[in-house]
């Protein structure tokens, strides 16, 4: 039954987690300047969109969804992963995006269950 | 073409996401950078799962092992001691510098990677994200939501901070049924 699927379904699709990505924040974000009282509910927001949109897919996989947003101010900041998985099966994608006002790092990772 | 772009997206941003490449075989980080009339978006993502065309694998066949939960839970105050340890000692009187502070997040994420690996958990996969910023009076919210299973997968996170810089330490481990 396994050699039935084909590898399309059960693999991790870059390109239609990003657009998730990038749709959800748009809805939640766009054009907004940096809300101190607002930023918490658009991180919710944003990440349960993305949760919600990734679990339609209806993939056998578990993610992890992780959202970072920063007033921009001209501080810097880096950020590194790194993952024991398995390669052939499992994958991430981080979408950096910004407006005029902040800066917003959306990272998906997808782990074949 | 690609490179402009990049190049462009990096001054813009003024940060970097980075991937950590070490490894045993070669990945490779692509990137494509979108802009639309009020936001950029930049994406990036490791070579994609399952395209190995250089390297063919046959498909490895698993034997059931009529296990449902793991033998070994995900310690996590155990995580959570390696985190801190690590922090503290390879940030404890560094000051934040973008050159420095790229490659040491890159070097944490690898050295919280071993030690993680090290407890030797059966079949679990970890996942590290390290995130070192500047102090300069700005506002910042980092979250994660997760799809997984709440009786085995957990997760570990630690922050440090200096009078320069913060750095967060975030290890998710997901169980491999």
């Amino acid at each position: 039954m396994d050699d039935d699927q084909s590898a399309e379904e059960t693999a991790f699709v870059v390109e239609e987690v990003s657009s998730i990505v990038k749709e959800s924040l748009e809805a939640v974000i766009g054009r907004n300047p940096y809300e101190h009282k607002r930023v918490n509910q658009w991180m919710s927001s944003v990440v349960e969109q993305c949760l919600g949109q990734l679990s339609k897919l209806g993939k056998p996989f578990k993610y992890i969804v992780t959202c970072i947003i920063m007033q921009k101010n001209g501080a810097g900041l880096q950020s590194a992963s790194s993952c024991f998985w398995d390669n052939t099966t499992d994958g991430s994608c981080t979408v950096r995006w910004e407006n005029k006002h902040l800066y917003c790092i959306v990272s998906v990772f997808g782990l074949a269950i | 073409m690609s490179d402009l772009a990049k190049e462009k997206a990096a001054r813009l941003l003024k940060k970097r996401g980075s991937l950590s490449s070490l490894g045993s075989h070669e990945v490779r980080a692509k990137e494509t950078f979108a802009k639309t009339k009020d936001s950029i978006s930049t994406v990036s993502y490791m070579e994609e799962p399952g395209h190995h065309d250089d390297i063919p694998r046959p498909a490895v066949q698993m034997e059931n092992t009529y296990q449902l939960s793991p033998a070994r839970r995900f310690p996590v105050l155990t995580v959570k001691d390696i985190l801190k340890d690590v922090l503290t000692s390879y940030l404890q009187e560094e000051k934040y510098e973008p050159e420095l502070c790229r490659q040491m997040t890159k070097t944490i994420s690898e050295v919280v990677k071993a030690r993680v690996k090290d407890l030797m958990i059966p079949r679990y996969k970890i996942i590290v994200i390290i995130s070192i910023g500047q102090i300069r009076d700005q506002n910042m919210r980092m979250g994660s939501r997760c799809l997984w299973d709440e009786t085995h997968d957990n997760f570990s996170s630690h922050t440090f901070k200096n009078s320069s810089l913060f750095a967060t330490a975030t290890v998710y481990g997901v169980y491999f049924e």
